[in-house]
């Protein structure tokens, strides 16, 4: 069989899909410069060409599905540069090398209201007559040694504009070429390259100078080589954007595979794109959204366990399992959410309403105690008469007559209900509370952190946003909390990768989450329908948020919800905790949860699994003596 | 192809020669078995496991439409592990037997329900006649020939031979003649002399179980084969257990699954000495099971005993059979099941869907009878 003939350009980002083919027997690979490949897949000198993504408009080609080269944010190598500001910018000189940049360019100048004469020139020439209000377009390797006042990233900037991810290059082919098999050699050759991306930089960094470390980055942290459903959004909004200013001819991608364009699970036709995201993850290397929703979708249970394991060993690695003895109590049953999905909650004035006493309350701490208990978990309904001094009596008297109990109290929504009930700024309501004697929150009430789906299964809750407001000002005041995601609610893969990068972000931003806990839609008793309640589920959403939330240092098992034997797998899974000992806890268990541990059995579970396990408290400080 | 995240898991394990000999379909050792017991890393031996089914099965999950009749719990022998056995019919001592008309009239009266199989295990009863045994067959296929009778274990063959005087063969022909076409896998427990003389010491041993099942199978009777893990057997005893397994079926070919069974602590002699086994060594014994019994076409997960959650889990385990709707089940559900009695079948499509699988309904012996590949039912 003769070999298929590739092209690619020997730009440092092209390396991790081409370093692959160079022992493929199958795919013959030369290197050339960006315009010379196009010309040369157009003139039938080869098969399949490494192609800036505007080459591909107007032509019959084929894309390999499931990789390309593109970024999420700064890419750092396709820069706008010049001595002056680009508003009052009137000529900009187009290096040569790339029609996509050019154009990319244009919508970004235009987007800014900025309407400069475009005029081609080689790079070096183009940046050297990039003074007063003339500025140069700069790509590829050279863009590395930019040094100018002013610099305009144009990934980051396309990404500031719509919000989706940039994709410069694919694999394109002329039709016919790409049988399943090729496409499947391509896709292997970039999970390869994308496993030797440490050497990869070493090598460019020997053969051209620089810094190792620095291209390691670009190669890891500022490009994405996933072409999954943000980036072919991302990709279709460049073309109708370029196609409606005139400066592309419209455009229909056209896939070897065409159930990729299609979203339906794709499985076998990008093993290759699975298996990279898959490793990165393990590594420990962030997940953009496209890749997270890849490994949602079409990622084997057996696969993401392990990966996630990866990371649980990596963090963890002296193979202890901690817990907590925590009681949850319930204080009011008093609810004005109706969320569909909750079994809990009851009107006011109805017959089994209740708000605890303080003699009820009393009893149930000195339980705990006495059952070695170290934290209380407070949380309960939206009562619409409870006010922010109720909280504050509430809390002074707990830290005074049992200082020696960690009060973890209130979830995001509670702590929004008692700042509109008692007409309080956020802030402020935090303060007092926290002047009371509150000391962590838990993150209860997250459910779906998309305001697509809240809206849906609990209409009358607080926001995305706003959720997302009460914990960075939680953590702005110091408290620690937990994160949670609720799934099984009819959402999609986008949904729940949208969460996570959420609270991602917010981590990045204040590091003040402790642990994640995951645990699927509990139907009994509830409005919803019996929504996929299942551990398999569980299993799967648990590993790929461990691989997701990597700044997040803890994970919990859900064994209230999943039973013993579940969470022992999460073990193997991902997670490195394995949450409290059952004291109470009423919300699950009122739609039909019946699981029970003591703290003997709790370690039982631990040990079994192969694990030491350790006492801890809130922040996760493991507690001497206990467990051992 | 085994993934690069499962290699790398592996070779950390110290296990890259185990999973080099499964890659290149060559039969482990016990103390290859023994390793992937100790080894305790449930992702890595999970997805070698995992590598196995699919190769064998693809996503394809069996289960077939069964149900179980016990019509006595009356039993001479003293297993201490057993929540179901009563010493005798007394009301005090919650002992039952149906009379073989009520026996008959249970299973007769499921036949609306479209069951295609009835498993029938029994206590091993002081005073049934032999007719007993063998007319509650005879009287079941007259009426109702399309149904297949899964009856009586090895421990009750055994039982039977020594009470009415006959060779392990004559009770077996006399059996098949009257209807039964396979026989369950139970009482086999653990074959190590050392455990069953504490747990089981008066009921058939180890040779007398395997050499009920090398006759049923030389017979042309397809048989089913247990292991009852979690009371006070050793690593290397279940591995001997299967290896004993391993050997005769090589011998004879006449296994069709291998079935796991955990002990069930409550109302029994030793649930206060011996917890109910975790999670954790259930799906570690199906993945281990599932590499050491190359010659078992089967894995069975019985979902009555380990609850849905974790049957559902134990599909990407190296199991692709979750036993069936099974209506009455009475030995589990005596030792503190807490699982429903019986799961239509729209919701074990649904369990089986969910973890990624195809249901395939199966029968007795096996044999697809239907490939549920269709959009979920609503």
């Amino acid at each position: 069989m003769p070999k298929i003939r590739a092209t690619a350009v020997s730009f440092l980002n092209a390396r991790p899909l081409t370093y692959g083919l160079e022992a493929s027997d199958r795919i013959e690979l030369r290197l050339e410069e960006p315009s010379a490949s196009a010309r040369a897949l157009e003139q039938g000198e080869v098969d399949v060409a490494l192609l800036s993504v505007a080459a591909v408009a107007g032509t019959d080609w084929e894309i390999v599905p499931g990789i390309g080269i593109g970024a999420d944010g700064p890419v750092t190598t396709v820069l706008l540069a010049g001595e002056q500001s680009p508003a009052i910018w009137d000529e900009v000189f187009l290096d040569t090398a790339s029609r996509t940049s050019h154009v990319l360019s244009k919508l970004i100048l235009d987007s800014m209201g900025v309407h400069p004469r475009f005029t081609p020139m080689p790079a070096a020439d183009g940046l050297a007559l990039a003074r007063g209000t003339k500025g140069a377009l700069v790509i590829g390797d050279r863009a590395f040694d930019v040094r100018a006042n002013q610099v305009l990233d144009l990934a980051r900037e396309w990404n500031h504009l719509t919000h989706k991810p940039m994709v410069f290059a694919v694999w394109a082919a002329r039709p016919g070429v790409l049988s399943p098999e090729i496409c499947v050699e391509f896709q292997r050759a970039a999970a390869t390259g994308l496993g030797v991306r440490t050497e990869i930089a070493q090598a460019f960094a020997r053969e051209r100078g620089g810094d190792p470390e620095r291209y390691r980055r670009y190669l890891t942290h500022r490009l994405r080589y996933g072409l999954g459903n943000f980036e072919l959004e991302g990709l279709e909004t460049f073309f109708a954007r370029a196609a409606e200013r005139g400066f592309l001819p419209p455009t229909t991608l056209r896939f070897a595979d065409d159930r990729i364009r299609s979203r339906v699970p794709r499985r076998a036709s990008s093993a290759g794109a699975i298996d990279a995201a898959l490793q990165r993850g393990a590594a420990g290397e962030r997940l953009d959204a496209g890749e997270a929703e890849l490994l949602d979708e079409s990622a084997a249970l057996p696969d993401l366990l392990l990966a996630a394991d990866a990371r649980r060993r990596a963090l963890h690695p002296d193979g202890v399992v901690t817990y907590i003895v925590s009681r949850n109590v319930n204080y009011t049953n008093v609810c004005s959410t109706a969320c569909h999905f909750c079994a809990f909650y009851r009107p006011r004035g109805h017959e089994e309403a209740y708000v605890l006493s303080r003699d009820e309350l009393a009893k149930k701490i000195e339980e705990t105690i006495a059952l070695g208990g170290i934290e209380v978990l407070l949380q309960g309904g939206l009562h619409p008469e409870l006010g922010v001094e109720w909280y504050e009596d509430l809390f002074r008297w707990m830290k005074r007559d049992y200082p020696s109990i960690n009060l973890h109290a209130l979830s995001p929504e509670e702590i929004w209900h008692i700042a509109r009930t008692s007409e309080l700024a956020l802030d402020a309501t935090i303060d007092r509370l926290v002047a009371a004697g509150l000391d962590s929150i838990p993150g209860g009430g997250a459910e779906v952190l998309d305001d697509e789906v809240r809206r849906r299964i609990a209409p009358l809750k607080c926001s995305t946003d706003e959720w997302l407001a009460v914990m960075r000002a939680a953590h702005r005041h110091g408290l620690k909390s937990t994160a949670t995601l609720m799934f099984g609610v009819g959402e999609e893969a986008r949904h729940r990768v949208a969460h996570l990068t959420r609270l991602r972000e917010l981590q990045d931003e204040t590091g003040g989450f402790t642990a994640f806990i995951c645990w699927p839609f509990q139907s009994a008793n509830t409005r919803l329908a019996p929504g996929a309640n299942s551990a398999h589920d569980y299993l799967r959403v648990n590993a790929l948020s461990r691989l997701v939330l990597d700044n997040v240092p803890n994970f919990q098992a859900s064994w209230v919800t999943m039973g013993g034997g579940v969470a022992q797998a999460a073990l193997h899974g991902g997670c490195n905790d394995f949450g409290s000992v059952m004291i109470e806890e009423n919300v699950v268990s009122a739609a039909g949860t019946t699981f029970a541990m003591d703290s003997d059995e709790v370690e039982r579970h631990i040990r079994d699994a192969g694990f030491v396990p350790v006492r801890r408290n809130m922040q996760y400080q493991r507690l001497g003596g206990a467990g051992a | 192809m085994l993934s690069h995240l499962a290699q790398r898991a592996l070779e950390r394990d110290g296990l890259a020669d185990v999973s080099e000999k499964v890659m290149a379909h060559e039969r482990l050792t016990e103390s290859d078995a023994l390793r992937l017991f100790e080894a305790n890393d449930l992702a890595a031996v999970g997805a070698l496991a995992n590598h196995v089914r699919e190769e064998r099965h693809g996503d394809l999950t069996f289960y077939n439409r069964n149900a179980h009749l016990n019509f006595t719990n009356v039993c001479v022998a003293s297993c201490k592990f057993c929540s179901f056995a009563r010493p005798d019919d007394r009301a005090a001592s919650e002992g039952w037997t149906m009379s073989l008309d009520e026996a008959v009239e249970k299973v007769l009266a499921k036949r609306h329900l479209g069951i295609t199989e009835v498993h029938s295990t029994n206590g091993l009863h002081p005073d049934l006649p032999w007719e007993y045994y063998v007319e509650l067959p005879r009287r079941i296929r007259a009426v109702w020939p399309e149904l297949t009778l899964t009856f009586y274990s090895a421990v009750e063959i055994h039982f039977f031979a020594e009470k009415f005087g006959k060779t392990y063969e004559q009770v077996l022909t006399e059996l098949k003649e009257a209807g039964v076409a396979t026989l369950p896998g139970g009482g086999a427990e653990i074959f190590a002399p050392r455990v069953r003389r504490k747990i089981c010491d008066d009921k058939a041993t180890a040779e007398q179980w395997l050499e009920v099942h090398r006759v049923a199978h030389r017979l042309g009777m397809k048989t089913n084969a247990t292991m009852l893990y979690g009371t006070i057997e050793r690593a290397e005893e279940r591995v001997d257990h299967m290896s004993r397994l391993r050997a005769l079926q090589d011998e004879t070919g006449g296994f069709q699954v291998f079935i796991p069974l955990a002990f069930h602590p409550e109302h029994n002699m030793i649930g206060k000495a011996f917890p109910k086994p975790t999670g954790f060594d259930g799906l570690r014994t199906y993945a281990v099971a599932r590499l050491f019994l190359d010659n078992f076409d089967h894995l069975k997960a019985y979902w009555v005993m380990i609850g849905e959650r974790l049957a559902q889990t134990a599909l990407s385990f190296g199991v692709d059979d979750l036993d069936g709707t099974v209506l009455e089940e009475r030995i589990y559900h005596m030792a503190g099941a807490e699982t429903p009695q019986a799961l239509a079948e729209p919701q074990l499509h649904r369990l089986i869907r969910s973890a990624g699988r195809t249901p395939a309904e199966r029968d007795s012996v096996y044999r697809v009878l239907r490939v549920h590949d269709g959009a979920a039912r609503a």
